[in-house]
């Protein structure tokens, strides 16, 4: 079997040879179940993921379904604030005990046999009990760990897993562009999406931070709202951002250290962000590097191994879940600054509707070249992407605008279309699917 | 049938038909210049988002230019997503008239949209609300909210889907 021989070796699958000018991966690891399996077992069981935004979860009670991995769990906002994470399956005979995604219970009760549990957890009601039953055995199992980070909640299977912070390491100023922009911090609008991809996660994974394909997939959404304004049916914040997407912006990529990359470009048309309306409070609030940075830079963060932070014309959670080597659900939130006014509100939804979402007029061209690559990847007569793009490029450590912001990456290059910060993502990649740590 | 029934049936059988048709142009002069088309997302399993303003919605065009904006796409043969375009067939039914007041009629429709496309056969289901005016002895469409009742969504959704 071709797939067994992959996971026994898994080295060979990447080609880690940058000292050659050579670093390229088997598009088997888009393809082969028995990879997918492992992944599920050795990265997603194994690794801090992201679960929700506290926001999602404000009051006593409120409860957020989510799965890790295949695994399905339950967020929920106890009576003192904290937040409490438990395996989703009652324990007596294993029914989701959440019935909708989201929703408020402060005790829950399953209702397939109308056993019930505190907030807490505690298993407090057994219908029909028999004499000197132990309900604390029942009690609900609680993941291993849970931590937030500024809002944004992540859980964890395993217990051996470094602390959330080292774990977001250089990822942090990044989310830190987003918390700040609001001193009442950020929440997610109301309505979602969630649309499944026949492709691996690895390539949503790669897309999301791939500055080379905006030039030529979306080209047409370039040239749409360019026909768009060319009628002058919109002005101001109500303006879609599409100038920098024909290149021609200084732009940067980074290899952020545990799988986690980033890229940005610089902003075209600045003032047309819902953002702007925010810029002297935050001129007035913060270091002028952050405000540079938030103001003149769109941002695409991915966070090994399972979500996205956009921040640039809208903004945007985007949260993967693997449901087998060719398929991936994809669920994406807009998240906004606290108390920006309605008409930057209104600007930032718009936009995010022009072309996020897979009615949007971007995303939907990004997953019908997603699933090409997918499809093209059962080539075995053309097994290996290579990702070369910039290894002439590669500045190991920060640059100048890295260390502006006071983050560290492993590498960058000055380009959006380089590929060196893909070598990060496989090499962690492979650490976790050899079981290292 | 009475006359306004007819003429509200016709016209909803007419835009459906010139989706599946093809035949942008002529759909997209079934709308008024002020036309707003509303397709809200769901905020949980049993409700969509109630503010288009305010709220996500899956698309939400203003104006007729909206309308405009899609097709430019799908005619540029350009984006990935609507080459090779997929196929589709609405059936409309439960064509009911909700109120009239002068030239002005809300109606409301159920469809039934099957879409053949690179992914095989998908059947999914809308809920229209229509808001319509008589404009120079014709019906026009002054808003068109859809209730798209799948949330999972599989493969794009442009405005030939809904």
């Amino acid at each position: 079997m071709d797939g067994s021989i992959l996971t026994d070796n898994l080295s060979s699958v990447v080609d880690d040879r940058v000292d050659e000018g050579m670093f390229r991966v088997d598009r088997a690891v888009y393809t082969d179940e028995d990879i997918f399996e492992q992944e599920v077992q050795n990265i997603f069981e194994k690794c801090w993921i992201f679960l929700c935004h506290e926001d999602q979860v404000a009051e006593h009670g409120d409860y957020f379904w989510t799965e890790i991995g295949r695994q399905p769990v339950f967020v929920h906002r106890q009576e003192d604030g904290s937040l409490k994470c438990f395996v989703n399956a009652c324990s007596h005979r294993a029914a989701i005990l959440t019935p909708f995604r989201r929703g408020n219970a402060k005790t829950i009760t399953c209702r397939f046999h109308g056993w019930s549990y505190s907030c807490e957890g505690a298993c407090i009601g057994i219908k029909n009990e028999e004499p000197d039953t132990d309900r604390s055995k029942f009690n609900l199992r609680e993941i291993a760990k849970l931590e937030s980070y500024k809002g944004f909640i992540f859980g964890s299977l395993s217990p051996d897993v470094p602390t959330l912070d080292d774990w977001l390491g250089a990822a942090k100023p990044w989310i830190d562009l987003m918390v700040v922009q609001s001193p009442d911090g950020l929440e997610v609008v109301p309505g979602s999406s969630t649309y499944t991809i026949d492709g691996n996660w690895k390539l949503q994974a790669e897309n999301s931070v791939d500055g080379y394909h905006v030039s030529t997939v979306h080209r047409v959404f370039a040239h749409t709202i360019a026909a768009r304004e060319s009628k002058g049916e919109y002005t101001g914040i109500g303006k879609t951002e599409a100038g920098r997407i024909g290149g021609g912006v200084p732009t940067a990529s980074y290899d952020l250290g545990n799988g986690h990359m980033a890229i940005w470009a610089e902003h075209t048309t600045p003032e047309v962000r819902p953002i702007w309306e925010a810029k002297e409070r935050l001129e007035a609030e913060l270091p002028p590097e952050q405000v540079d940075w938030i103001m003149t830079k769109g941002r695409n963060l991915f966070l090994f191994p399972n979500v996205m932070l956009m921040d640039n014309p809208s903004t945007q959670i985007r949260v993967m879940k693997p449901l087998a080597a060719s398929r991936v659900d994809v669920s994406i939130y807009c998240i906004a600054p606290k108390g920006e006014s309605d008409k930057a509100r209104a600007g930032r939804l718009r936009k995010f509707e022009d072309f996020y979402l897979t009615s949007g007029m971007a995303t939907s061209d990004d997953i019908a070249a997603l699933e090409d690559t997918h499809e093209g990847s059962l080539a075995r007569g053309s097994k290996w992407s290579e990702f070369n793009r910039g290894l002439d490029s590669i500045t190991y450590g920060a640059d100048d605008d890295a260390r502006a912001l006071g983050f560290e990456p492993a590498a960058c290059t000055d380009n959006w279309d380089h590929e060196v910060l893909y070598h990060g993502f496989y090499r962690h990649w492979l650490k976790m699917m050899k079981g290292e740590r | 049938m009475s006359d306004l029934q007819q003429d509200v049936t016709n016209l909803i059988y007419r835009e459906s038909s010139l989706l599946d048709r093809r035949e942008w142009d002529s759909w997209i002069d079934l709308y008024t210049e002020d036309a707003v088309y509303w397709v809200p997302s769901w905020a949980n399993e049993e409700e969509t988002i109630t503010d288009p303003e305010l709220q996500l919605n899956l698309i939400y065009l203003r104006n007729r230019g909206g309308l405009e904006d899609r097709v430019f796409r799908i005619e540029s043969r350009d984006s990935y997503a609507s080459v090779p375009l997929d196929r589709t067939v609405h059936v409309v039914g439960n064509v009911l008239i909700e109120n009239e007041s002068g030239d002005e009629i809300e109606a409301t429709a159920n469809c039934i949209i099957h879409t053949y496309g690179k992914k095989g056969g998908l059947t999914r289901g809308s809920l229209y609300d229509f808001n319509l005016r008589r404009v120079d002895g014709a019906l026009k469409i002054t808003r068109k909210k859809i209730t798209f009742i799948d949330d999972r969504l599989e493969g794009p959704i442009d405005v030939y889907h809904l």
